[in-house]
């Protein structure tokens, strides 16, 4: 299957930052459709129809998602989570540079659709040059009627705000990111109540990533059958898959779902010549390891989960016969220990304390007995934490170590040179 | 189906549980006596889902979770213990122990700390830990109060959460993060203010300590008696925990009704004056302008003979007694006993610039408080006067009471409007603005009236009849004269002989009070130190103060509350009580039996009193004299001894202009 074009549409080929572009190619119009001529009711059935599912880690079904807010409640949020900090993913800041009038569009028919008339877009801090961009595209997009009060004349009130994030990626989980955007420390509330019900100033709240309020867009432009005919049975349409490590041309990629992990690798180039292929993430830093004998399972979220593994937010990264296991794993591992908010015991002591052993793996000072202490740790605290941060400390780490254990058992000292060579 | 959305029924380790719906299940635990461990969990401080050592094994569901926010539901069937559960939990306790430094032998909290408990309840024994442990500051001193070891943090939050949703300070906040995680006030200034005791109480482990208590015991080695304090008239429950008669800590009481747990810094740290080097501990008698030490027998015999002698010469106008918000119960009813047997009817508890304590037919419990929709607030900041009672207000206000200060009586009405039950909150020290509130208020259907005084047992004192207008239960009596009266008489030279037990009227009108004082010719005045009223004295009688004798005090809202010694008194005082004692025998009143004492006290302080209000012309005692130029601050700041008055010994008096 191919490379597919529908976010990414005249991305790189056209200047889409400029409202005018943007408007020559269909831009807004089903905005003004929306608000003219649709219920929310409308959207959110056109949301459910298609199939969409959250493109920020999860993959829970959108219009779903919607569904919960409760009906007698009238002051709701609809929150845009770009704070991307997804180790391998770099989709969302792509469509925030690019398409910035695409992203507001999603965000405007989004908040539409559960009819909230205050939306906000969270964006990470070191965005700043998608910031500007973003906040350009909404000043140009006010001045031009599209945000404000009586949009089209159609009587629909709507206010979007764009905030930046200090640098956390758990202002990405969505209840850090709900207690960042008030101004409060960067941690994860604790559930239920779940954003649905008590969200943003205690008021019901959804959090949506980019893409997939992105994908509101055509959904509505070319209905929601069309994107319901694409992908596998559960896993519908398109998604925009960030490919990294060990391919030739890394970069993102917007396929159907469905299209096999064989089929990705390619279209990003393929692994450089003489390369075997050893492992790919197929999810993002918090998904596990596929092997060799799952490159011809169709990428979607359930194949991923039988897999072992997880689509999340469609970060790919691929790792070939180069690759330090171990290395990679500390630097994961790392990853989650230096991000945890530190709120619950087992994601701030047992991140740290794997990252620790693994530091000390990385140096060649690993001891008898690391690889099951890791493993016995990991998959005890897996389940026990707050968020899903804490969670994701075990799933790479366990599929390379049981993988590749060998790599492991070689950091220790007196075991190094025989099982080195034997790997 | 009423019925059924009340209650839920569920199995808990097999044992079925009927429990009202909504009750969490470490709630529902506790009604049939299975402990589940807890750390950020607090039952004040409501579930934060942070330790995660709560874990309990649902059926039905494949995660263990967290007992802290599972509500009961039907039908549910709980195991607190099952080999699912104490692995998560062990695991838990192990990871909360790898960088734990584990210096329980230099540990304040060793010997009382949930993290010993719990690890030795359901901890593994053993680490698999080979790397080193981090290392964090220990020893950061927060504050005035507060000590703090990062290194024994197990970051609960109990604290960040106690000084946002408790005292409404927010000061406390949890900064960094990962394992790098520290506690820390938000601005980086000291943490101070009126609440700050109580995180040491809170926190689980060792990290949190007080400067008063750090490194001076074992929690075994103290001897632990239940009190009231007296500081103000809250009357908040606490232990006194001593070692070797040396008041070390006090501590709060999980006493819903009266204090809700809860303890001042004024209440909780003010204990450092007990065994302070300048306590007055023999009577002195003036001879030639200067203190000479007598013994008690002498004392008993001048002060007898002073007064008998004004009494016959004069009559009973020429002499005075002033104390009792001090004092206990059984003090204030005897002083006032003794000074009507005599025929006199000057006396008066207030020394102050209070006027009145006992709100009247009105009179609120806290109850009620608990219960208001709005609450009005009258006169100097609660936060200082009645602390504890600041935070019961606080709490209505989190339950969606509404809290008004308002600039008139007329405005706080109009706010008020349609709001029911209304609790107004006054100082009692302005009569009118306590009049002007009693009259705008006149209207509402159910208003509760609460009087903040300064003193711990003003009311007793009112109760137990030391007011020149009223008698014991507020029996109205032909009226005497009052503090103001009688320092004005004084000046006059109408009145000759006065007794002041417990209380120091020169510290408020300096001037005024030092002339009528040195017009007297005779003034007895019992003391722990050496007042600006001690210090114009004919005779000082070394007193004990109230964690040194036993009686009973009257809160500001009438609950008749215990005090028990717990310190031993140094030798040479003695308890008012027992002075009045002495007096009588001087002045040959026969005094009530010990047991009629106790019986009168009792009855006179559950007199409802009625026919008055807020601001009663009746305790009218002549105009206001200048309040001193300042108001104290009663924050404690841990610095030494300010010596003289009790009240604010070991408290740093904040002179805020006015
Ligand atoms: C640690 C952590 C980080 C996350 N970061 C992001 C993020 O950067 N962007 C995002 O859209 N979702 C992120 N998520 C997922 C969000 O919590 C949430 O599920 C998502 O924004 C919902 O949007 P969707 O339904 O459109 O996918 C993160 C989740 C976790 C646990
Ligand atoms: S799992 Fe980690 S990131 Fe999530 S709340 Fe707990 S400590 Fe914070
Ligand atoms: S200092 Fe104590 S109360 Fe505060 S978070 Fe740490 S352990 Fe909890
Ligand atoms: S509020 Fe009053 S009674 Fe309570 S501890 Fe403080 S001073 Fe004592
Ligand atoms: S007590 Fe339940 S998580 Fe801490």
């Amino acid at each position: 299957m191919p490379v597919t074009k529908v976010l990414t549409d005249g991305i790189g080929e056209v200047d889409l930052r400029d409202l005018a572009v943007y408007r020559a190619r269909g831009g807004y119009r089903q905005w003004e459709r929306a608000v003219r001529e649709l219920q929310p009711a409308d959207v959110l059935a056109a949301a459910e129809t298609s199939g969409l599912r959250g493109r920020g880690g999860a993959g829970f079904p959108t219009g779903r998602k919607w569904s919960f807010l409760p009906t007698d409640k009238h002051v709701r949020y609809l929150v845009c989570n770009c704070d991307e900090a997804e180790p391998g993913t770099f989709k969302d800041h792509m469509l925030l540079e690019e398409a910035p009038h695409l992203v507001l569009e999603g965000i405007l028919l989004g908040a539409y659709g559960i009819a909230c008339h205050h939306a906000f877009i969270y964006i990470r801090g070191e965005f700043k040059r998608g910031y500007e961009i973003f906040v350009r595209a909404l000043e140009e997009a006010r001045q031009a009627g599209l945000v404000g009060s009586n949009v089209f004349g159609s009587g629909f009130d709507i206010e979007v705000t764009a905030h930046r994030g200090a640098g956390a990626y758990i202002c990405g989980e969505e209840t850090g990111l709900l207690n960042s955007l008030e101004g409060k420390r960067g941690e994860p509330r604790l559930k239920p109540p779940f954003p649905a019900i008590e969200g943003l100033y205690g008021a019901p709240t959804v959090v949506n990533n980019v893409e997939t309020l992105a994908y509101l867009v055509p959904i509505l432009e070319k209905g929601a059958n069309w994107f319901a005919s694409v992908g596998t049975e559960r896993s519908k349409g398109y998604k925009i898959v960030s490919v990294s490590g060990h391919v030739q041309k890394p970069g993102n990629y917007e396929i159907a779902l469905g299209t096999t992990v064989r089929e990705i690798i390619e279209i990003a180039g393929g692994l450089r010549p003489g390369r075997r292929l050893m492992a790919v993430q197929p999810g993002g830093g918090s998904s596990a390891c596929i092997f060799e004998e799952h490159l011809d399972l169709p990428y979607d979220y359930e194949s991923m989960a039988k897999a072992g593994s997880m689509l999340g937010s469609g970060a790919f990264v691929v790792f070939d016969d180069t690759t330090d296991f171990v290395a990679a794993a500390y630097n994961m591992v790392r990853f989650f220990a230096h991000e945890s908010c530190g709120q619950c015991t087992p994601c701030r002591e047992g991140g740290h304390w794997i990252e620790t052993v693994l530091a000390r793996l990385v140096r060649g000072e690993g001891i008898e007995g690391d690889d099951a202490m890791m493993l016995r740790v990991a998959g005890t605290i897996t389940g026990l934490n707050l968020c899903a941060l804490g969670d994701s400390i075990e799933p790479f780490l366990k599929s390379v170590l049981v993988r590749f254990p060998d790599a492991f058992k070689a950091r220790i000292p007196s075991a190094a040179p025989a099982s080195a060579v034997a790997s | 189906m009423a019925d059924n959305a009340v209650n839920v029924t569920l199995t808990i380790d097999g044992v079925p549980v009927t429990v009202p719906k909504g009750t969490l299940l470490v709630e529902a635990a506790k009604t049939v006596k299975q402990e589940i461990p807890v750390y950020c969990y607090h039952p004040k401080l409501g579930p934060a889902g942070l330790c995660r050592v709560c874990l309990v094994d649902i059926e039905g569901m494949p995660k263990l979770q967290i007992a802290c926010n599972t509500p009961a539901a039907d039908g549910m069937v709980v195991h607190t213990r099952n080999d699912k559960v104490d692995a998560g939990r062990a695991m838990i306790l192990e990871l909360l122990l790898v960088n734990h430094p584990l210096d329980c032998p230099i540990c304040d909290k060793g010997g009382e700390c949930d993290l010993q408990d719990y690890a030795m309840a359901y901890g593994r024994g053993s680490s698999d830990l080979v790397d080193p442990k981090t290392r964090k500051p220990k020893g950061v001193d927060l504050g005035p109060t507060i000590v703090l070891d990062e290194e024994r943090c197990v970051v609960c939050q109990r604290c960040v959460r106690f000084d946002d949703i408790i005292a409404d300070e927010r000061q406390l906040v949890l900064k960094d993060r990962g394992v790098r995680d520290i506690i820390a006030t938000s601005t980086g200034d000291p943490y101070r203010h009126n609440f700050t005791g109580n995180v040491t109480e809170l926190c689980p482990v060792g990290a949190l300590t007080s400067k008063t208590y750090r490194f001076k015991s074992r929690p075994w080695d103290l001897q632990r008696t239940q009190t009231t304090c007296t500081q103000c008239a809250v009357g908040c429950q606490m232990f006194s925990d001593v070692r070797y008669g040396v008041p070390l800590r006090t501590m709060s009481v999980e006493h819903d009704a009266i204090s809700d747990g809860w303890l001042c810094d004024r209440g909780r740290y003010n204990i450092g004056f007990y065994d302070s080097a300048e306590r007055i501990v023999q009577p002195l008698y003036r001879r030639n302008g200067t203190f000479v030490q007598i013994g008690w027998d002498d004392a008993f015999t001048l002060w007898g003979k002073a007064l008998r002698e004004a009494l016959r010469a004069r009559g009973p106008e020429a002499v005075g007694a002033i104390g009792g918000g001090r004092l206990t119960n059984e003090e204030a009813y005897l002083l006032q006993h003794l000074t009507r047997a005599v025929g006199s009817a000057n006396l008066d508890w207030r020394a102050g610039l209070a006027r009145q304590a006992t709100p009247g037919a009105k009179g609120g419990t806290l109850a009620a408080l608990d219960r208001a929709q709005a609450i009005v607030t009258i006169g100097e900041p609660l936060r200082e006067r009645a602390p504890v009672l600041w935070l019961r207000i606080l709490k209505a206000v989190r339950r969606g009471a509404r809290l008004i200060a308002a600039a008139t009586p007329a405005e706080a009405a109009a706010q008020c409007a349609g709001l029911a039950p209304i609790a107004l909150v006054w100082d009692g020290v302005d009569p009118a603005l306590g009049a002007a509130y009693d009259g705008a208020f006149a209207g509402f259907a159910e208003v509760a009236t609460f009087i903040a005084s300064e003193q711990g047992n003003a009311r007793g004192a009112e109760a137990m009849g030391m007011l020149p207008a009223f008698g014991p239960g507020y029996a109205a009596v032909a009226p005497g004269r009052g503090t103001r009266a009688m320092l004005e008489d004084a000046r006059a030279g109408r009145l000759r002989v006065l007794s002041i037990l417990g209380a120091n009227p020169a510290a408020y009108a300096p001037n005024a009070a030092a002339e009528a004082l040195d017009a007297l010719e005779f003034t007895v005045v019992s003391e722990l130190f050496m007042t600006e009223t001690a210090a114009r004295a004919t005779l000082v009688l070394p007193a004990r103060g109230p964690l040194e004798k036993s009686g009973t005090t009257l809160n500001l809202t009438g609950d008749l509350l215990p005090l028990h010694a717990s310190l031993q008194a140094p030798e040479g005082t003695l308890a008012d009580l027992e002075m009045l004692i002495g007096l009588a025998q001087q002045l040959d009143v026969e005094l009530p039996s010990a047991e009629d004492l106790e019986r009168a006290v009792i009855a006179h302080a559950a007199k409802l009193p009625t026919g008055f209000g807020l601001g009663d012309a009746r305790f009218d005692d002549g105009p206001s004299v200048a309040p001193p130029p300042h108001v104290h601050r009663t924050i404690f700041d841990g610095a030494g001894t300010a010596a003289h008055d009790p009240r604010l010994t070991s408290l740093r008096a904040l002179e805020v202009g006015v």
